[in-house]
């Protein structure tokens, strides 16, 4: 079946942080997405301005029936427009799921490390949410980037998935905290050793890396030419 | 996909290129920066007369992805802008050096810019 695009209304919003928000897009009424996954991305734009379209990965799961999640940073026009604007009642057009950023559920036993920056944290939530949910024995690590703890985005939700799902890690890193801040976690940049040390059984992993090309692309030289995995290992999703 | 890197042209670390001749510098950003950006959906770009300095960001494009800042490769005057890509970002997209260009410059040294990547040394940084 066709995949349609589909005027939504704005549910629901939830300011995550001053700079991102999280939007709920209502399903109308007989609207069919297909199939579509955890991982994947919607293309939205307002109804005066068709040809503006931006692109935002899912931060709900497949799972979540009747509505779409998207968690937006105030980047460019769109960014600034939905943070800044956008309330419920508001409507968006919106072309349906596509991607291949999916986590590998099956075969069981996997152990997904999920590297991300800043914003490129939001499909993982998904994962999680779907992995938690279906209480899979899938093992998911997120490795997260951010300039300051006033940018974690989901802190409080993936804190409390991690308590509610033992196979769910979630570690944290800072790169420009002031040394006085009270920060018990690690800080500093992504390094090939951290997110190496986080590796048990190579042949069972599957990594994924969501942010700027920059990091998106040392994690995959890290995995396709320090660790020699194969290609099936190793999914991206870049901002440009 | 190879990106292409025309050999008459120079090019900024920062993936724009320029054109230069007779003191005027024609800007736009490279085959492998759209390839990068993917889809082009907003473009803004200086206001003419603005002056500019090399390394300054002066424009803006946005992809179905990301919003970023466009540096000038240059430094002078904006002369010239291009409204063919306010009208229709998606020639950025396919056709990055000629009718996707950005703005014109009227270098303010008659020489030319001499802290430009010649098209072999930006092949070598893409890994083109």
């Amino acid at each position: 079946m066709a995949k349609v695009i589909a005027e939504m209304l704005v549910e629901s919003v939830k300011l995550e942080l001053p700079d991102v928000k999280t939007v709920r897009l209502q399903w109308p009424e007989g609207y069919d997405p297909g199939e579509f996954k955890t991982g994947q991305f919607i293309t939205v734009y307002w109804p005066h301005k068709p040809k503006y379209k931006r692109a935002y990965s899912l931060s709900s799961s497949g799972l979540d029936r009747g509505a779409y999640e998207v968690t937006v940073k105030r980047d460019g026009k769109m960014g600034t427009s939905i943070v800044d604007w956008v309330d419920a009642g508001d409507k968006l057009f919106v072309i349906p799921p596509t991607g291949r950023f999916l986590p590998v559920f099956d075969p069981p036993g996997k152990h997904l490390i999920c590297v991300a920056g800043g914003s490129g944290v939001t499909p993982f939530r998904g994962f999680v949410r779907e992995a938690t949910r279906r209480n899979l024995d899938t093992r998911i690590t997120v490795l997260y980037s951010v300039r300051t703890t006033q940018d974690i985005i989901f802190f409080d939700e993936f804190t409390a998935l991690e308590k509610e799902n033992p196979r769910f890690k979630f570690h944290v890193t800072c790169t420009r905290l002031a040394p006085e801040h009270p920060w018990t976690g690690r800080r500093g940049r992504l390094s090939p050793e951290w997110i190496k040390s986080f590796i048990d059984d190579p042949a069972q992993t599957v990594f994924y890396a969501c942010g700027t090309n920059e990091m998106v692309e040392s994690v995959e030289h890290l995995v396709l030419h320090d660790l020699h995995l194969t290609k099936e290992q190793m999914k991206t999703e870049k901002w440009g | 996909m190879s990106s292409q890197v025309p050999s008459d042209l120079l090019y900024a670390k920062s993936h724009e290129w320029a054109r230069v001749e007779n003191g005027i510098a024609t800007v736009g950003i490279t085959d492998h920066a759209q390839h990068e950006l993917t889809d082009i959906v907003f473009v803004e770009l200086p206001a003419k007369g603005r002056q500019v300095k090399s390394g300054e960001a002066c424009a803006v494009v946005e992809s179905v992805k990301t919003a970023s800042d466009i540096y000038s490769p240059v430094s002078g005057e904006v002369i010239e802008t291009n409204p063919a890509v306010i009208q229709d970002p998606s020639l950025v997209n396919s056709d990055p050096y000629a009718t996707g260009w950005f703005f014109k410059v009227r270098l303010s040294s008659a020489e030319a810019p001499g802290d430009l990547l010649t098209p072999q040394a930006y092949a070598a940084q893409i890994g083109a």
